[in-house]
């Protein structure tokens, strides 16, 4: 097995310029595959953690009958203790803060003109905790105490078309837990950009307390939950369900996968890219490796004739050229890997931005991660590819005729 | 006679080669019968046949009709893996072009066959220094074959072809791409391996100066054996007259 497996490594690097072509093309689909794969992970990771610090949090906790039924009247369907949920949950390891918010809807009026809102309240201090703040293209996030004035964040779209800006006044109407009507006059104190127009041409915040107060409940729509760190949050999520059992209202709780739509858009689209990429790289390093082994194989004629003269059993014949491949494919992967982190390396030092994508103002880092699954994926791409390339040269090897084998010139 | 009585009897073999709508006959109607022991020429001009009868005797191609026995086994009916198993066991081959694997030190090359044969690693060993210093090259064991001069690549090739114990070993024209001196120093070789091992030789050559040291030689003229001579001694001048006359 030994002696088999060195005929096969020195046969790799028999004719060395040939092998070095086919190390550089296997190795050069590898470092491709690497980097914009690593880059892949980079805009997913960015995207990811924005999306939990933009709000979304790492678990949010509701009351099951949130999703079992509409709500009748407005938060009715709310977490009514949700301080002292707030206060359990708070205690637990990797927590880093947990808020309650409430979504809500309503009106929004000028006094000439009237637009319909979604709302959140918060409580700016527990967001600001968890690192949760919004995107303020002018003014300030809300307060932690308004001396009576009801501050209010708004979207830029909701600016626009209510033609206010910051330090103006809005009255926010909205339907109360009573079902009667409601109003509260807010001063603005922030002009929010969130990234999304459709949220942006409706978005308004407020406190919690202010939102209460024009709801009439004490009641909050979910508690977000913000952690130390992304990668905690299936192990914190396993420790919360059995907390939360306890609880006079059954509860359950999302983790920020569940609720990342946009995010899951997104990288089920970059993942069918990625797809599309590594079938490419795979054809490719196929179609050139069969051309090579059969290159191989034929100037390697005589010789099998003369292993199959000795005795040498076919399947061995077959055995040697898809070891020999896969040698080939494992050492285009070693050189793809150390060449593509290289490269990773040189493109994340060298400081390069895309420019900004759509809703942001900001350049785009162009970093690329160096994650592990994918040196292994790729690198197993590539060897499986060889080894298929060879079937077909080591079959046609191993039915070679002896004496025309022996008469090749 | 019974054929298990010889190690290889050619019976009646016709070997024809399709060649557009006919067919040339590079053997027609040839049977020959070799004991074990014997060390045999098989003499004539190109495309006299002689290739073909040591590929047919090597189980390397199949007869278009006839039989061959290998000691006392009908070639014609084994499975093709039976055939692989017998050349395996029972032949070795020494090439014209020497045929070593380039990438193998000469031992490496000599190492093949007994690793095919599944020998163990200590066995193999000592079987390669033994088949290396029988052809007097145990100081070129580690040398690659492009490192070697063509006397002593063959001379590798020839210690490939013995170290598995084969009942037969084959030559084919071993000599026609050596000097003088190194072609009459593998005769020399391989005659000692008969007389010394019992090994039993068959070659092909066209070349008359090495029939000197033969003491069997068949003339082969278009497929067909023309003459079958034997001799006590090892000088064959007088038949190869007779031969040649």
């Amino acid at each position: 097995m030994g002696k088999f497996l060195l005929l096969a490594f020195r046969n790799v690097f028999r004719n060395r310029r040939r092998t070095v072509m086919t190390l550089m093309m296997v190795g050069g689909g590898v470092a491709g595959l690497l980097l914009v794969g690593g880059f892949f992970a980079f805009m997913f990771h960015g995207l990811r953690e924005s999306t939990i610090r933009n709000g979304l949090g790492h678990i949010q906790i509701f009351t099951a009958e949130h999703f079992q039924r509409d709500e009748v009247h407005v938060l009715d369907t709310g977490i009514s203790n949700w301080r002292r949920v707030a206060a359990s949950v708070r205690t637990g390891s990797h927590v880093r803060g947990v808020a309650p918010r409430i979504d809500f809807y309503g009106m929004l009026s000028n006094g000439v003109k009237s637009s319909v809102f979604m709302g959140s309240a918060v409580e700016p201090d527990s967001e600001r905790a968890m690192g949760f703040s919004p995107r303020v293209a002018s003014g300030r996030d809300l307060g932690s105490n308004s001396n009576g004035e009801v501050e209010a964040l708004i979207g830029t779209g909701v600016a626009k078309s209510m033609s206010v800006k910051v330090g103006d006044g809005l009255t926010i109407l909205a339907v109360t837990a009573d079902g009667a009507l409601n109003g509260i006059d807010v001063q603005i104190v922030g002009i929010v950009n969130t990234g999304f127009k459709d949220l942006d041409d409706r978005y308004l915040r407020i406190s919690l307390p202010s939102a209460q107060r024009l709801l009439q409940t004490d009641r909050v729509t979910n508690l977000v939950v913000g952690l130390d760190d992304t990668e905690n949050t299936d192990s914190v999520a396993a420790t919360l369900i059995p907390e939360l059992r306890g609880q006079s209202q059954p509860m359950v709780i999302r983790k920020w996968i569940d609720l990342a739509a946009y995010y899951q858009q997104v990288r089920t689209l970059f993942s069918g890219i990625f797809l599309f990429l590594g079938i490419i790289v795979f054809f490719m390093v196929l179609m050139a490796s069969v051309n090579t082994l059969l290159m191989a194989m034929f100037e390697r004629t005589r010789e099998i004739g003369t292993m199959l003269a000795m005795g040498t059993p076919r399947r061995w014949i077959v055995a040697l050229f898809m070891v020999e491949a896969t040698l080939t494919g494992l050492f285009g992967a070693a050189v793809g890997v150390l060449g593509g982190n290289l490269l990773g390396v040189a493109l994340n030092l060298s400081g390069l931005h895309l420019p900004p994508p759509p809703g942001s103002d900001v350049p785009m880092a162009f970093k690329v991660l160096h994650v592990p699954g994918l040196m292994i994926g790729a690198s197993l791409l590539v060897v499986i590819s060889l080894a298929l390339a060879s079937i077909l040269p080591a079959i046609r090897a191993s039915r070679l005729q002896i004496a025309e084998a022996l008469a090749h010139v | 006679m019974h054929p298990s009585d010889d190690l290889v009897f050619v019976d009646a073999v016709t070997r024809k080669f399709p060649l557009d709508h006919s067919a040339v006959t590079a053997l027609d109607h040839t049977s020959l019968r070799v004991a074990a022991g014997e060390f045999l020429a098989i003499a004539g001009p190109s495309g006299s046949g002689k290739s073909t009868l040591l590929n047919l005797i090597g189980c390397i191609d199949k007869p278009t009709s006839g039989r061959i026995f290998i000691d006392g086994v009908d070639t014609s009916q084994l499975s093709p893996a039976r055939t692989t198993a017998l050349r395996r066991e029972k032949i070795g081959f020494v090439f014209q072009t020497f045929n070593l694997i380039p990438v193998f030190t000469a031992a490496e090359n000599v190492e093949f066959p007994l690793l095919i044969q599944g020998v163990n690693a200590s066995e193999r060993r000592t079987r390669v220094t033994e088949a290396l210093e029988s052809v007097g090259l145990a100081g070129r064991a580690h040398h690659r074959p492009d490192l070697l001069s063509g006397g002593e690549r063959q001379r590798v090739a020839v210690a490939r072809a013995i170290v598995g114990r084969p009942a037969l070993v084959l030559a084919d024209e071993p000599t026609a791409n050596l000097d003088t001196h190194n072609a009459t120093q593998l005769i020399e070789l391989m005659r000692d391996l008969n007389r010394r091992l019992g090994l039993t030789f068959i070659f092909s050559t066209h070349d008359q100066r090495l029939l000197e040291h033969t003491p069997r030689i068949i003339r082969l003229t278009d497929g067909q054996v023309e003459s079958d001579t034997h001799s006590q001694g090892d000088s064959h001048g007088q038949i190869l007259a007779t031969c040649v006359s």
